[in-house]
């Protein structure tokens, strides 16, 4: 009967045929949790919480891993905007960072595309070809300081040889306008050895730094 | 070649000695379990052997001097024995098998199966390891895997034969005793929607030709066996047609007595897979062994499609048509 509707164009067939769909287990979900299906339904919910725009996208790369490195202060929308905005320019799914592992928080983010805060788990996605969102730390004093970078974490990128990009995210934790900056991919290092990760922590970080800075209005009430 | 199968009488040990007895290069088969093969084997030997009687397991492993040994006699809780026979036997199995193996002159290499539980589902725990992470066991079905491999791996260097440790991911199948299999075809299925995360299935075909690839390959690791996808359990029993019933925390306790009572005893294992999830990388094996296992998808689906049971006509009567 849905397909009879959504063949005629009746409003709302979509969503029926989508509600069936997910009654009969019609719906995939991969290993890590997300639920592509889910986020299709819950996006005319986010479009109205924010506005994106996106600068820069044809940085990343169009198939394989990435590991996208992105500044938050409060770091509650941000995983969110990152997620949605990379995925209106690109079509491609971000794999945020540092969701908790406890229900039935870590279930429910993980539907929407989150995973744990471990290197082998950021590695794993990165060699099945996905964007891993690795956010720095908070920094709840200033807004134009990005906060520090786990070195831990980037030795997936070492391992798996994916690149690694900086990402500058403008806006406010209660506002709904904010603007996502996509920076060149940090060059990977040739030499490898213990001081690689570390390096390339401090390279993708000043990258990151740098590309807030250029970023961050200059009206005296941002 | 000659190849030594524990747990012949299971389905996987049979399909991997009709695989076997289809090779040329395969000269001698010997098996040995408890229970006898579940279909006809055509030229292999095969001897009726309790877990725990390690004097005749002993006997006959030195006695075959074995090339290669395939150790299939991991007993799951509440698949065919109960949970407490089934440690016990798998851990004898093991020692007994493995250790007189490892004395074997023409020894060259042996195959274990394992599972993707050794890698535990603890707070915290990666969602979805590759070989690389260790194990850490979080379930008695996991800890018998585990030492499993561990009674392998010292077998091997005594040996000094490589040793494939295949972890599989939870089989399912149309003819496999399965306590996953059985409760998740219940009329009615306890779920736990608020936190469950997906799991990985392997089809029991899969798990057979893993088996035999391992058997040429000499690859000496453990190797995770998996199907592509995943699913969550609710997902799975919508699938099925079946109803999903809700239920959080302690109210597991009631809903693994009311699954006991319909025939279906759900291991702990098998709880921890609804709640917590259970998959793996398995693109190492898929590499290595050259497989292409079904994808998770097509096993749940084919779980649900046994609804045709064939009763064979009493001997000298005609069946109904």
């Amino acid at each position: 009967m849905s397909t009879d509707l959504l063949r005629r164009g009746v409003p709302g067939a979509q969503a029926l045929s989508q509600v069936q769909r997910r009654a009969r287990g019609a719906y995939d979900i991969d290993e890590w949790g997300l639920d592509p299906e889910l986020v299709a339904l819950a996006n005319p919910v986010l479009g109205l919480r924010w506005d994106i725009e996106v600068r820069g996208a044809d940085q990343l790369p169009a198939v394989g891993g990435a590991v996208l490195v992105f500044n938050r202060r409060f770091g509650i929308s941000e995983p969110w905007v990152l997620a949605r905005g990379i995925r209106q320019a690109t079509g491609r799914f971000v794999r945020t960072v540092g969701v908790p592992d406890v229900a039935p928080v870590g279930p429910f983010l993980r539907r929407f595309g989150g995973v744990l805060d471990r290197t082998d788990e950021i590695a794993g996605l990165l060699r099945a070809g996905q964007l891993v969102g690795l956010p720095m730390s908070r920094d709840l004093r200033s807004r134009e300081r990005v906060g520090h970078l786990e070195v831990e974490r980037l030795e997936a990128a070492l391992e798996t040889g994916a690149p690694v990009v900086p990402v500058a995210l403008v806006g406010r934790e209660l506002g709904r306008s904010w603007t996502i900056v996509v920076g060149e991919p940090v060059p990977p290092v040739i030499d490898g050895g213990p001081l690689a990760a570390a390096e390339l922590a401090e390279t993708t970080h000043a990258a990151a730094q740098i590309l807030l800075d250029e970023s961050l209005p200059t009206g005296w009430w941002f | 070649m000659r190849v030594l199968i524990t747990g012949m009488g299971g389905e996987l040990g049979t399909r991997v000695a009709n695989l076997l007895e289809a090779d040329e290069s395969v000269t001698e088969i010997l098996g040995m379990d408890l229970f006898p093969p579940r279909r006809r084997i055509f030229r292999s030997e095969f001897h009726r052997v309790e877990p725990t009687d390690r004097r005749k397991a002993v006997h006959l492993v030195r006695d075959f001097d074995p090339e290669v040994i395939v150790h299939l006699g991991v007993f799951e809780p509440h698949s065919r024995t109960s949970p407490s026979e089934a440690r016990r036997g798998t851990a004898a199995s093991a020692v007994s098998v493995l250790g007189a193996a490892a004395q074997c002159p023409s020894l060259r290499s042996i195959v274990v199966r394992s599972g993707i539980e050794v890698y535990g589902r603890s707070r915290g725990a990666p969602t979805r390891p590759d070989e690389s992470v260790p194990i850490a066991p979080t379930s008695p079905f996991g800890e018998s895997l585990a030492h499993v491999e561990q009674v392998a791996v010292e077998a091997g260097e005594v040996a000094d034969v490589p040793v494939t440790a295949l972890r599989f991911a939870p089989i399912v199948g149309p003819s496999i005793p399965s306590p996953l299999g059985r409760y998740l075809r219940l009329p009615a299925v306890f779920v736990d929607p608020v936190s469950e995360l997906p799991f990985s299935l392997l089809h029991q075909e899969g798990a057979c030709q893993a088996m035999v690839a391992a058997i040429g390959a000499g690859y000496d690791g453990p190797l995770n066996v998996v199907g592509p996808g995943a699913v969550t359990a609710t997902q799975a029993v919508l699938m099925g047609r079946r109803i999903p019933i809700p239920v959080i925390g302690p109210g597991w306790l009631a809903a693994g007595a009311l699954a006991e009572l319909q025939g279906a005893p759900l291991p702990p294992h098998s709880r921890e897979l609804l709640v917590r999830g259970c998959t793996a990388d398995g693109s190492e094996a898929r590499s290595v062994l050259g497989i292409d296992p079904r994808s998770t998808h097509d096993v749940v689906a084919q779980l649900y499609r046994w609804e045709i049971v064939d009763h064979p006509a009493p001997t000298g009567q005609v069946a109904p048509r």
